[in-house]
């Protein structure tokens, strides 16, 4: 039998500080360090950003979920963490990790774009379409909150 | 036969054969060999300190340079003192070697003996730290917090602020028990001291203090800055969801600091201390932190005397009844009175509700107060020479104790009262709690022929859908709303014309509360008020006015609002 696959979606407030040239450093570390870790411990999912947020799908057995969400809570980098959703899937909706840059801000977009362009962010399924959706609207939102 | 005899019975032929001495030479050097080749190091030295003989373990200990310091050390003292082990200051060499050292003056020299006691050493280390040791989390417990302390505390040289106390306790951490069981609660409590420890510095001390408190001793010399930033993060990161056996948990954490020694340099104290901060934290709403003032002390202190004497107020009989005529605005006549409880506290001070009902109610005295208030009342008013109404307030508890019908009945039986003219003021607060079962007292109340009216009515949150619930006789409109700054805006003129309004259209009277002046009275009267309450035609009377009051009964205001200290605002009972 093979063991339950869950899926995690939370989004959080970016609280890195500094100059933007530092932030798309640091944004860049951590998804390097999510990509390496994630692929050891079977997650997959998805990670989307701005200035203001963060919001991230993680896929996987529940005790790598567990100890990879726990992990993502203990840093200090963002803050007031939501929870969307904790359920049991039958299959994955973002089976390749995954990143991208998510806003209006032109300049941003210059800054970050090319992290987002560099990991080929591809929503490709009907549910992750949804999820998607759902978290652009909350990037966008939070956005225009932040600025 | 075996190589080496253990039995009893040969080493007395061994001693026999001794004392007929056939053959010293030979067991002399039976016993060298036997000494030569035996686990236990030893060694004879001469006075001065040279090796007459050792065996081969000995030999191998003292290549290492600190047995052979260690025993030099010893061997002066030995000289000297006769005999000496080294029970007390074992000897350790590198890392889990530990090894006890005897030595024996002989009539010609030092007999040393060294034995292995790394076993017993390590077995002794790991019950100590088991003493010291939640088994639940891993992390220390009160033991070992006591411990630190006191350490802490006996340097004399220790600066004032050098170190801090945080105690920290979960919030809503019971139900995630209650509802999803201890095997889970526990598992959570792991993860909680899992992210306790990932914020804690070297020299820090964290210790479960049992249930979901927990305690860290922060010694840095920057306080109190070290210790806000690490309560900050704590409250933070511990209030961050978490994800246990596949369950979504959401907790928060509170967090009480006290310094040391500059709050305080007793290990006891200062734990008690930081929990008073922590108090204050979790009545400020919960997932914050505080830090201990002088202050709070003495209000706990205060609190706890208050405790003391009003447990004992009912049976000294310091409790009276006041009473407050209410007024309708048609006739000017005064339709009752309402009941407004005071505590002639010992040593003269008289106390308002408002300041010890809510301690009343948190050590569980609410019922017993409040079924004397509604006897006494009831009683009082069924002296009357004119069949006005008694108003009297009851709590929330009142209405969670069950008690409140019988004590209504009984009041009403033995008093002789009429049961329309008893009237029961209740806030929202009480709707709030357990709103359906409320519903069904107040029912039954009703049946009995008893009024009850809307106290206070503004202050609270789902007002409106309440007096749906229940048709009541009477709303009583928040004195904040009648008088002071905000009142007399536009803002409080609209409500209370809203009130006014919905009153009449649901058939209740409505009473404006704490009028205190003829400009407040035309007012409350433009906006349809048909009721008032206030200082404007009386403060609260004694009983002994009250037939006098009733016997001029009559239309007039009375003198101008008097300066007073009688509150009315926080009445309550
Ligand atoms: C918004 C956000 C999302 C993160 N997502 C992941 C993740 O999916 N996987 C991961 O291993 N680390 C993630 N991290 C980084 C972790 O918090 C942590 O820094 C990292 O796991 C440490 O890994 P390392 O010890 O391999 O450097 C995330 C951090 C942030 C701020």
């Amino acid at each position: 039998m093979t063991r339950p696959l869950y899926r995690l979606v939370y989004y959080s407030r970016n609280r890195i500080a500094g100059a933007p040239g530092d932030v798309a450093q640091t944004v860049q570390g951590i998804l390097r360090a999510s990509q390496r870790n994630n692929f050891e411990v079977g997650v997959t999912g998805a990670l989307l950003f701005n200035a203001g947020i963060f919001a991230q799908v993680l896929e996987g057995r529940q005790d790598s979920i567990s100890a990879t969400f726990e992990r993502i809570q203990r840093d200090p980098r963002h803050g007031d963490v939501h929870v969307l959703g904790f359920e049991q899937t039958s299959a994955p909706s973002f089976p390749n990790w995954s990143m991208a840059y998510l806003g209006r801000s032109r300049e941003a977009e210059n800054l970050f774009g090319s992290i987002a362009a560099d990991s080929g962010f591809r929503p490709d399924s009907l549910e992750s379409e949804r999820i998607f959706r759902i978290m652009r609207e909350i990037a966008l939102e939070e956005e225009s909150a932040a600025a | 036969m075996s190589a080496i005899e253990t039995s009893p019975v040969p080493i007395e032929l061994a001693m026999n054969t001794a004392s007929s001495g056939p053959d010293p030479v030979g067991q002399a050097s039976l016993a060298e060999e036997a000494l030569r080749r035996l686990n236990r190091a030893v060694a004879v030295y001469s006075r001065d300190g040279a090796v007459q003989f050792s065996n081969g373990a000995f030999d191998a200990l003292l290549r290492q340079p600190a047995f052979a310091s260690g025993l030099a050390a010893l061997f002066e003292r030995t000289l000297a003192l006769h005999s000496v082990r080294s029970e007390d200051t074992p000897l350790s060499l590198g890392e889990r070697r530990v090894y006890q050292i005897e030595t024996v003056p002989l009539s010609h020299g030092v007999l040393v003996t060294a034995s292995d006691v790394s076993a017993e050493m390590a077995e002794r280390k790991r019950v100590n730290d088991e003493a010291r040791t939640d088994p639940l989390t891993g992390l220390g417990n009160r033991l070992l917090l006591r411990e630190q302390l006191a350490e802490l505390m006996s340097d004399l040289t220790l600066h004032p602020s050098a170190a801090a106390v945080l105690t920290i306790d979960l919030d809503r951490f019971k139900a995630v028990n209650d509802t999803l069981g201890h095997p889970v609660g526990d598992a959570l409590l792991r993860v909680v001291a899992d992210r306790i420890r990932s914020q804690l510095g070297r020299g820090d001390v964290v210790a479960r203090l049992g249930g979901d408190e927990f305690a860290i001793l922060q010694v840095d010399p920057q306080q109190p800055k070290a210790a806000e930033s690490l309560a900050a993060r704590l409250v933070d990161l511990l209030g961050r969801s978490y994800i246990v056996d596949g369950n979504l948990l959401n907790i928060g954490a509170s967090v009480g600091v006290a310094l040391l020694p500059g709050d305080c340099a007793d290990g006891d104290q200062i734990l008690k201390y930081a929990d008073l901060a922590l108090y204050r934290a979790k009545s400020a709403g919960r997932g914050t932190y505080r830090f201990f003032e002088m202050a709070m002390d003495e209000e706990m202190q205060a609190r706890h005397t208050m405790e003391i004497d009003l447990r004992r107020a009912l049976a000294l009989r310091e409790f009276s009844l006041v009473y407050q005529p209410q007024v309708n605005l048609d006739t000017s006549r005064i339709t009752g009175f309402e009941a407004l409880l005071r505590w002639h506290r010992a040593g003269g001070a008289t106390v308002a509700p408002s300041d010890f009902i809510p301690l009343a109610e948190e050590i569980g005295l609410i019922n017993p107060i409040g079924e004397w208030v509604i006897r006494n009342a009831c009683r009082e008013a069924a002296g009357w020479s004119e069949p006005l109404t008694i108003a009297v307030n009851v709590s929330a508890s009142q209405f969670a104790s069950a008690t409140l019908i019988g004590t209504v009945v009984s009041a009403l039986a033995e008093s002789g009262l009429a049961p329309e003219r008893l009237e029961l003021e209740i806030t929202e607060s009480v709707l709030m709690d357990d709103t359906q079962s409320v519903i069904d007292i107040l029912h039954s109340l009703r049946q009995l022929g008893v009024r009850v009216s809307m106290d206070d009515f503004g202050t609270g949150y789902s007002s409106l859908s309440y007096l749906r619930r229940f048709p009541f006789d009477k709303i009583k409109i928040d004195q904040s709303f009648i008088r002071g700054h905000e009142a007399e805006g536009p803002g409080g003129s609209a409500i209370v014309q809203a009130i006014a309004a919905l009153g009449r259209s649901l058939g209740m009277t409505t009473t404006a509360e704490g009028v205190e002046t003829e400009q407040q009275l035309s007012r409350v009267a433009a906006y349809g008020c048909t009721d008032v309450q206030g200082f404007l035609f009386s403060r609260p009377l004694p009983p002994e006015k009250i037939a006098d009051v009733i016997l001029n009964n009559r239309a007039q205001p009375s003198e101008p609002p008097r300066k007073t200290n009688d509150t009315q605002g926080g009445d309550s009972l």
